[in-house]
């Protein structure tokens, strides 16, 4: 059924699943990702990756005393984000889990397509340049802070994330290649604790992202193959071309980067987060680097949107 | 044979591993999975003249 080429072993149905939930629980367990009594969020967009978090976590929880709760941001982007939504709260209804959902254009006042339109970024169009990032740093940054904001809101100890092995090595990669170290410092762990950071967990970082979409399909977890319309802008789709051609010359290349970062990451963490102080948004007071403005407040300021609720989300309706 | 990539069906003639005709086809085995004759297969797997196979692709942006 499977051919691993990373280990050349060959899978039938059952002793792959096997092989996978065993994966995932060695890693929340070694990496000490859950507590007895803890309330977990699931960032959960619809898509592969989060889908079969959420069902391996609801799996887990039926052995371990924890909550689960789903949060999915709604970024707007036509023609992709309704699809993978869709999932989302079926997903959810099928596991009894409860789903809440925060919208960019509630949030943040625009939709990231409107966003974007204001940068004059023009959506199938990637000019090569850095700054055609700016769809993906702009959603990016938008995204982790409804989804940390969100899961403090839900009450939420943890906060899983779907990033897979495939994720991690490309991010490690990137940073590598753009010479941001100290990006990585804080990849898994921010540098410097506050009460306002929800704990991140990647219980999937060790797993390879094709692997993913064949647990799904063995398990009946209905997949949309549709590509985010921003994704062909940013220096990621590159890194992730590079790696996936070394991975088939030299199979077990994405383990061997992710596992190196392992090992570094306490040192790049301790010589990176000395002196590190964290300000307060002035705006909206959560965590600032610097200059009392978080990246939050300064993207949907100077993108003109500033159109932002209050109030608590309800579970399974947007906010 | 009859191979489905992208939802397109084509004939193809075409006899040998799975993990040779991704390599014809342009596609990384990395991104995709593939099913013949209706079941996931390996990329290991020999195929011919009388199978059906659909690449789809499972590795997107986003």
């Amino acid at each position: 059924m499977a051919h691993l080429y990373y280990c050349n072993r060959h899978f039938c149905a059952a002793h792959f699943i096997r092989m996978f939930d065993k994966r995932f629980r060695k890693t929340v367990r070694k990496f000490s990702m859950l507590r007895k009594g803890d309330r977990v969020a699931v960032g959960l967009s619809g898509g592969k990756d989060s889908t079969v978090l959420l069902h391996s976590l609801a799996e887990l929880k039926k052995d371990l005393p924890f909550e689960l709760v789903a949060i999915t941001i709604d970024e707007g982007i036509r023609g992709y984000r309704e699809r993978t939504l869709r999932i989302a709260k079926e997903e959810c209804k099928k596991l009894g889990v409860e789903h809440v959902v925060y919208r960019f254009d509630k949030e943040a006042g625009k939709t990231l397509d409107k966003l974007v339109k204001n940068t004059n970024t023009k959506r199938g169009a990637g000019c090569g340049k850095e700054s055609c990032d700016l769809p993906c740093s702009q959603c990016g940054v938008l995204r982790r802070y409804l989804l940390n904001k969100g899961a403090r809101e839900v009450g939420a100890t943890k906060l899983a994330m779907g990033h897979n092995l495939d994720d991690m090595a490309q991010t490690v990669m990137m940073n590598i290649m753009r010479n941001e170290p100290s990006r990585l410092a804080r990849l898994n762990e921010p540098m410097v604790k506050n009460a306002r950071f929800v704990t991140r967990i990647r219980p999937l970082m060790l797993t390879p992202e094709k692997e993913n979409a064949i647990y799904a399909y063995l398990k009946g977890i209905e997949l949309e193959h549709v590509e985010c319309p921003y994704a062909h802008f940013a220096f990621r789709s590159h890194v992730r071309k590079m790696l996936n051609e070394t991975e088939e010359r030299y199979p077990g290349t994405k383990f061997k980067i992710v596992n190196s970062f392992l090992d570094m990451e306490g040192a790049l963490h301790s010589h990176y987060s000395k002196g590190v102080k964290l300000a307060e948004c002035e705006s909206c007071g959560e965590p600032a680097a610097k200059d009392g403005i978080c990246m939050y407040c300064r993207m949907i300021t100077s993108s003109g949107a500033g159109n932002r609720t209050g109030g608590r989300g309800k579970t399974g309706k947007a906010r | 044979m009859e191979l489905i990539v992208d939802d397109e069906k084509r004939k193809l003639q075409y006899s040998g591993s799975v993990s040779s005709l991704l390599k014809k086809l342009g596609v990384m085995r990395e991104e995709v999975i593939v099913k013949v004759n209706g079941k996931l297969a390996p990329e290991t797997a020999e195929v011919g003249a009388k199978d059906k196979v659909e690449v789809i692709k499972v590795v997107f942006g986003g």
